[in-house]
């Protein structure tokens, strides 16, 4: 054999060689740092290919983060702490839903962090605050740099949450808009919400009576403020020595000073705070004495009164020094859950999943997806086979077209197993689109070079490639721009099956059916010679 | 044993006219269905849940179909038992996952899988998918005129491949088969498949040597075997995913056999008749 006349017989062995080494290898790059693929490889199977979510299980959380942008402004690095409680009180929101960007992709920009918020209540407000609107273009959607945040204390709570091999990535659609992609392989849709789906924002509120004019009234008083609880040291979730479940923090030398300070104020230290006026929120929620709330998300998880002990240790300066206590919980799945929160930090916006898509497979149903695709796709291959066995009946045409054609998906799965692809269902579809255009371009290289009987060799052999060639050629860059909108344009779910059909008539057009010409040729000289 | 033989038509027998006015009949009848489609529905094609926002939950049960169909407290759009286990497959226009959520655990189903899309989200996607075909067609065609540099034989594949794509939209309508991502990627492969078969008819009848019908002859062996391969193979892939209830592949499948199909008659009879005229007639101009 001569490897000159031979290169793509070579070039294709070499593939397949390649391929063969990425499927079955050892465990290639991206298998080294599983937060950052979508996917789990099932135990069971033998190959290194990645699945995602439709073929592995699990559950995928696509939504755009709540909030409405103003760019396109022009602000005074000076003015940024005015504008944003200027538009925060004339937007009847709180001052930490409002955020002052400098220097954003669209110039300077603010930001409400709030559903519904009306393009024009947040124009007034503005203007409110000094800001020219002229120039600005309001979106909803949030400025680029609170993305990051989200999308990065999102996986930190997801990492924390115990649910592991998860992703979280910022997509964006054609449209310009952002959608915040949440993967977590071997967990249901409840799981992932109940981590994510709010803020988890904490705070320690002081909620205590003060005697006036009209007998006694409540008031309250943050604290500890997130950002206080978010910047200290937060331990383990565990039981203390009475066996009920809380999370130790530690706070920083100056947030401690002011939460002392605080706590005396308001008289939590008092003998009558720790004795006849104890926290009875349970009991009497209207009427309650000094209480601490844990304050979730607005709402209070859990009330109790400063521990005796602890309010000795602040009245005597003693705390300050180790300001460590307890924060307590109801069970001890709150108790995790909070550490969550507190380790991993409040989302600066939520998830608007009433805006995106959610969706949860079992596992057993991928397993399921997986085996039947295959089968389904083996089915329409053998469907292909006895088609082009009824056309040419000479297997020495047929068996190698039918080998080329797998050899294309083989090389095609050892492409998505390099890079570490997760398989969906459309990337399955996209192999059938592959392995269609593939056939077609085998049988015009037949015909082409089976032209009339004659099996050429030399010039004429090459002169007859090329003419196949021109229109396979043809048709391959058809399909290309046919599916490069799909590709480039990232519509989520037709993305892969887009991507897939272009690399793989790519390596078809290149590698696999360049190669058919010749092994054909060298099959019909070998029967043209021994008859 | 059977053979698979590529009949050679006797094309001497029709006038171009003949030949083009079946497919253009088709054409225009398929434009047709579209337009008092979109009268009739606000939609050329009725969209799926993946475009118009909704759930589709499968769950395990013992209960039977009408049971099911009672549980909710939606009304459900359809509710399929899956062949050969004890799942159905219930689809609805709803949107609240955590409620369906509910309602399903109260009832006692198992949650095999749920997918709810929104529908702001789903009216994006269309958006998106409907230019991605767009794009994707101009595209094709800007290709095809370069390709040929001339303008009835670009036409002819141009007007092939809209054909190829509307007469199958049609067809959708009339077998109520909704507009969902399997079909549109299907479309998208259409585009791709249906011009293959035209380049390689036109490529044998104005650049090789030959008479105009034996190159016509030489081009319908391999290109009829081509589209003939394809539309056994999406047959089949049709008859065996639906089957299995696999989501996407069902129609991919059905809507790639409808345009593969209409592709055959577009090719030989518009495409031809199209550049017998060129040939013939057209050049002599």
């Amino acid at each position: 054999m001569n490897l000159r006349d031979n290169w793509r017989i070579i070039m294709l062995t070499v593939f397949v060689l390649a391929s063969t080494f990425a499927l079955f290898g050892p465990a290639s790059a991206p298998d080294a740092d599983v937060n950052n693929s979508s996917s789990v490889g099932a135990s069971t199977d033998p190959t290194n290919l990645k699945y995602g979510l439709e073929l592995a299980g699990g559950s995928r959380i696509r939504a755009p983060l709540v909030g409405t942008t103003a760019e396109n402004l022009d602000i005074e690095q000076d003015n940024r702490a005015d504008i944003r409680s200027t538009v925060a009180s004339e937007m009847d929101v709180g001052g930490g839903d409002v955020n002052v960007r400098l220097n954003t992709e669209n110039g300077d920009a603010v930001e409400v962090l709030e559903r519904n918020v009306s393009e024009q209540r947040l124009r007034a407000a503005l203007e409110a605050a000094g800001v020219g609107t002229e120039d600005a273009t309001v979106r909803s959607g949030v400025t680029g740099e609170t993305r990051q945040q989200t999308v990065e204390t999102i996986q930190a709570k997801i990492n924390r949450g115990g649910l592991s091999g998860g992703t979280v990535t910022d997509q964006r659609s054609a449209t310009g808009d952002h959608f915040v992609v949440v993967d977590v392989p071997n967990a249901n849709t409840t799981q992932v919400l109940d981590l994510i789906g709010d803020q988890g924002e904490v705070r320690v509120v002081a909620h205590y009576p003060v005697s006036g004019d009209n007998g006694t009234e409540y008031r309250n008083q943050t604290v500890l403020t997130n950002r206080q609880l978010e910047r200290s040291q937060i331990g383990v979730a565990d039981t203390d020595r009475n066996g009920r479940p809380m999370v130790p923090i530690t706070l920083q030398e100056e947030d401690a000073q002011n939460y002392s300070q605080a706590l005396v104020d308001t008289g939590f230290t008092s003998s009558e705070a720790t004795g006849g006026q104890r926290c009875r929120y349970r009991e009497q929620p209207s009427d309650s004495g000094y209480c601490l709330y844990t304050v979730l998300d607005g709402e209070i998880v859990y009330a109790a009164s400063l521990n005796s002990n602890l309010a000795e240790s602040i009245e005597s300066g003693e705390f300050e020094k180790a300001p460590t206590f307890q924060m307590q919980t109801t069970s001890m799945d709150e108790a995790q859950s909070l550490q969550v929160n507190l380790r991993a930090g409040a989302l600066p916006t939520e998830l608007a999943t009433d805006e995106g898509t959610v969706l949860f497979l079992q596992q057993s149903l991928g397993d399921r997806f997986k085996s039947r695709a295959l089968l389904t796709g083996l089915i329409a291959w053998l469907a292909v086979s006895g088609m082009v066995f009824l056309r040419y009946k000479n297997p020495r045409v047929a068996l190698p077209m039918l080998m080329t054609a797998a050899a294309e998906v083989y090389i095609l799965l050892g492409f998505a197993a390099a890079i570490g692809l997760p398989l969906n269902l459309s990337y399955i579809a996209g192999f059938i689109a592959v392995i269609g255009t593939g056939v077609d371009d085998l049988l015009i290289i037949a015909d082409e070079i089976l032209n009339e009987g004659e099996i050429a060799t030399g010039r004429v052999f090459q002169n007859r490639f090329r003419k196949a060639f021109w229109v396979i050629g043809a048709a391959a860059v058809t399909t290309i721009i046919a599916m490069s909108p799909l590709a480039f344009l990232s519509l989520g779910d037709l993305q892969g099956f887009a991507i897939v059909t272009i690399v793989g008539v790519l390596i078809g057009v290149l590698v696999t059916r360049p190669a058919y010409g010749d092994v054909l040729r060298n099959l019909m000289l070998n029967q043209q010679q021994r008859e | 044993m059977v053979e698979f033989v590529v009949p050679e038509p006797d094309y001497d027998r029709y006038s171009n006219r003949q030949l083009a006015a079946v497919p253009l009949a088709l054409l225009a009848l398929a434009l047709l269905v579209l337009a008092g489609w979109y009268l009739m529905t606000g939609a050329p094609v009725t969209p799926g849940i993946e475009f118009t926002g909704g759930t589709e939950i499968q769950i395990a049960t013992d209960a039977s179909q009408t049971e099911v169909r009672q549980a909710f407290d939606f009304e459900p759009d359809s509710v399929q038992p899956v062949a050969g286990s004890n799942e159905f497959i219930v689809t609805t226009q709803s949107a609240d996952n955590e409620a369906i959520r509910s309602q399903a655990e109260s009832a006692g189903y198992e949650i095999v899988s749920i997918q709810t899309r929104s529908a702001s989200f789903g009216a994006d996607a269309q958006r998106l998918a409907l230019m991605g075909i767009a794009v994707a067609f101009v595209g094709m065609s800007i290709l095809i005129f370069v390709l040929f540099r001339s303008f009835v034989p670009s036409l002819a594949v141009v007007l092939s491949a809209f054909s190829d794509i509307i007469i199958p939209l049609a067809l959708m309508n009339l077998f109520g088969i909704k507009l969902s991502l399997g079909s549109v990627a299907a479309l998208l492969m259409l585009i791709g498949y249906s011009v293959d078969s035209d380049i390689l008819l036109n490529n044998h009848i104005l650049r090789r040597r030959g008479s105009f019908y034996e190159s016509t002859y030489r081009a319908m062996q391999t290109g009829v075997t081509m589209t003939v391969t394809s539309i056994s193979a999406m047959t089949v892939m049709y008859i065996v995913s639906s089957l299995f209830k696999i989501p996407l592949l069902p129609d991919l499948a059905i809507v790639l056999v409808f345009g593969l199909v209409v592709d055959l008659m577009n090719t030989y009879m518009m495409n031809l008749s199209l550049l017998r005229w060129y040939k013939y007639e057209g050049v002599a101009r």
